[in-house]
C-alpha cells in the first residue's frame, strides 16, 4: 500500500503543528479570516484538524457532498478560495514538504473548487 | 533609575498579564502592558466584575479573606482568535491595604492544542471502530470457510498445516434429478432454494455436532468429528442425516419443488487442510470422504446408506435394512445397508 504524505511526514506530530499554524494565518488574514468570526475555537480548530489530515491522507475523509453541505451557507468567491490555497501552501512550504507533495495536497484541494463556489444544491 | 522603577519595567514588559486589585471596591490599581493588551486599557474606575462578568466575586471575596487564593479562567475574542487567558488571585500579606495580586496566564496555546488532540482522538476512534468491525467481518467470513481452530492456526502463522483426523465420520448428501431441476427452472429461484434448505442443514447439523465443509452445486459434505475429536461421530451423522430428510419431506409437502436427497455415510479417517493460496478453502479429503460419496450415489431416493461396519456402530439406535448388491444404481459390487429411524423413536 501507498505511503501517505500524513504518515511519510511524521502523522501526527508534524501535522499538529500545520494545523495550529494554518490556523493562526487563516484568523489572521482579512481575506479568509472573516469566515472564521463567529464560529467558536473548538470547532475551528476540529474544523481544521479534519481538513489537514484529510487533503494529507490522515485519518479523516470527506466526500464531497459533505463538504459541500458544510459549507453551503458560505458565500466563497475565487478569491477566497485561491488566497486559501495560498494559505496552505505557504504553512505547508514552511514545514519543507516537498513541492512537489505541495501539489499534490493543493491539487487535491483545487479540484473541490467547483463544489464550494458554485454551490450546485443551492437554488 | 531606582529598584522599584526597574520592577515595574520588568512587570510591564512581562508576558503574563499581572493587576493589582483593591478588595474593598474591587478596583484595579496596577495593569502591566500585556493585561491592557488582552483586557484593554478601560477607565481607571473600572471595577473587577466589569471585565470579567462571568467571575464570581462573592467567591473571591470568601476566598481573599481567608487569605487563600482563587484561580479561575476566562475566554474572549482579541480580533477573530478566542483567548483563553487562566486568573490566579493571591491575597497579599500586607495588612495596611486589602489587595490581591492578580496573575494571568495565557493558556490559548494549550487550549487549541487541546481541542486539536480532542479532535484528532476522536477521528482516530472512529477509524479504530470501523477497522474493528471490518475484521470482525473478514473473521465472519472466514469462520464461515473453515473451523474456528483452523481459523486460529491460519491468523497465527500464517498457513494451516495438513491434519489426519481419526477416526470422524463423513456425510455427503445430493439431490435426486438436480441437473434436469435445475435446468427447468428459474437459476434465482434453485439458488434460493438451495440457500434455505443448506442453511437448515447446517442448522440442524450443528445441533448434533456435524459441519457442514462445502457444497458443491448440490452436493452437501459434513463431518463430525472435525477439527474437535467426538467419540460419537457416527452418531451425529446419522441423527443429523435421519433429520435433514425429515425436514425435507416436511418442506416438500408444503413446497412446489420436491428435493429427494440421497445420503451416504461413512467413518474413518480425513486429511484436513486449507488448499490453495488465493482462493483458499478448508477441505477435507480421504477414502472417507470417497467412501460416504460412494454410498450416497448407492442410496435410493429419500434414504441413508452406509456400510455394515459403520452401522455395526450404531448400537441398534436406528432401523437397519440390508440392501442386496445389485440393487443400487452405482456400484454392482457395494455392499449396503439403509439406515432409518426407529418407529417408536421420539427423537
Amino acid at each position: 500500500m501507498e505511503r501517505s504524505l500524513f504518515d511519510k511526514y511524521g502523522g501526527f506530530s508534524t501535522i499538529s503543528k500545520v494545523v495550529l499554524e494554518l490556523y493562526n494565518r487563516l484568523l489572521d488574514d482579512d481575506d479568509v479570516g472573516p469566515f472564521f468570526d463567529d464560529v467558536d475555537m473548538p470547532r475551528l480548530m476540529d474544523h481544521q484538524t479534519k481538513f489537514v489530515s484529510s487533503l494529507m491522507g490522515g485519518p479523516a475523509s470527506f466526500t464531497d457532498d459533505h463538504i459541500e453541505r458544510a459549507h453551503r451557507h458560505m458565500d466563497i468567491h475565487d478569491l477566497h478560495f485561491d488566497r486559501l490555497k495560498e494559505i496552505v501552501a505557504g504553512v505547508l512550504e514552511d514545514f519543507e514538504v516537498a513541492p512537489e507533495d505541495i501539489e499534490t495536497i493543493v491539487g487535491a484541494f483545487e479540484a473541490r473548487r467547483a463544489i464550494l463556489i458554485e454551490k450546485p444544491n443551492v437554488n | 533609575m531606582s529598584i522599584e522603577a526597574i520592577n515595574e519595567q520588568l512587570l510591564r514588559a512581562i508576558g503574563v498579564g499581572v493587576a493589582l486589585i483593591d478588595l474593598d471596591d474591587m478596583t484595579l490599581h496596577f495593569r502591566n502592558d500585556t493585561f491592557n493588551e488582552w483586557f484593554g486599557e478601560n477607565d481607571a474606575n473600572a471595577k473587577l466584575g466589569d471585565l470579567f462578568p462571568a467571575l464570581d466575586i462573592d467567591a473571591l471575596t470568601a476566598e481573599m479573606s481567608n487569605g487563600g487564593k482563587l484561580a479561575t479562567e476566562t475566554s474572549f475574542k482579541l480580533r477573530r482568535r478566542t483567548m483563553t487567558v487562566a486568573l490566579e488571585f493571591n491575597h497579599t500579606p500586607d495588612t495596611a491595604q486589602n489587595i490581591a495580586v492578580l496573575v494571568c496566564q495565557n493558556i490559548t496555546r494549550i487550549k487549541e492544542l487541546e481541542s486539536m488532540i480532542d479532535s484528532y482522538s476522536m477521528m482516530v476512534e472512529r477509524n479504530t471502530h470501523e477497522i474493528k468491525r471490518e475484521k470482525e467481518q473478514v473473521e465472519k467470513l472466514l469462520l464461515n470457510m473453515m473451523p474456528r481452530a483452523v481459523y486460529d492456526e491460519y491468523k497465527t502463522f500464517g498457513v494451516v498445516a495438513p491434519r489426519l483426523f481419526d477416526p470422524v465420520s463423513v456425510l455427503s448428501l445430493d439431490f435426486v434429478g438436480f441437473d434436469d431441476l435445475s435446468s427447468q427452472q428459474d437459476p434465482g429461484v434453485i439458488v434460493s432454494e438451495l440457500n434455505d434448505i443448506y442453511s437448515a442443514l447446517d442448522r440442524i447439523g450443528e445441533q448434533f455436532g456435524c459441519r457442514r465443509i462445502r457444497t458443491n452445486g448440490d452436493s452437501y459434505v459434513a463431518v463430525a468429528g472435525v477439527p474437535d475429536p467426538n467419540e460419537d461421530h457416527a452418531l451425529a451423522v446419522v441423527n443429523s442425516a435421519v433429520r435433514f430428510l425429515r425436514y425435507l419431506q416436511r418442506r416438500n409437502e408444503t413446497h412446489p419443488i420436491q428435493w429427494q436427497a440421497r445420503i451416504g455415510v461413512a467413518s474413518g479417517s480425513v486429511i484436513g487442510s486449507v488448499v490453495g493460496t488465493q482462493n483458499y478453502i478448508y477441505d477435507v479429503f480421504g477414502p472417507t470422504v470417497t467412501e460416504a460419496l460412494q454410498f450416497r450415489a448407492a442410496a435410493e431416493p429419500m434414504s441413508i446408506c452406509a456400510s455394515s461396519d459403520f452401522t455395526g456402530t450404531l448400537n441398534g439406535k436406528f432401523e437397519l435394512e440390508s440392501v442386496p448388491p445389485g440393487s443400487a444404481d452405482y456400484s454392482a459390487s457395494l455392499e449396503c445397508v439403509r439406515i432409518e429411524e426407529l418407529n417408536d423413536s421420539t427423537a
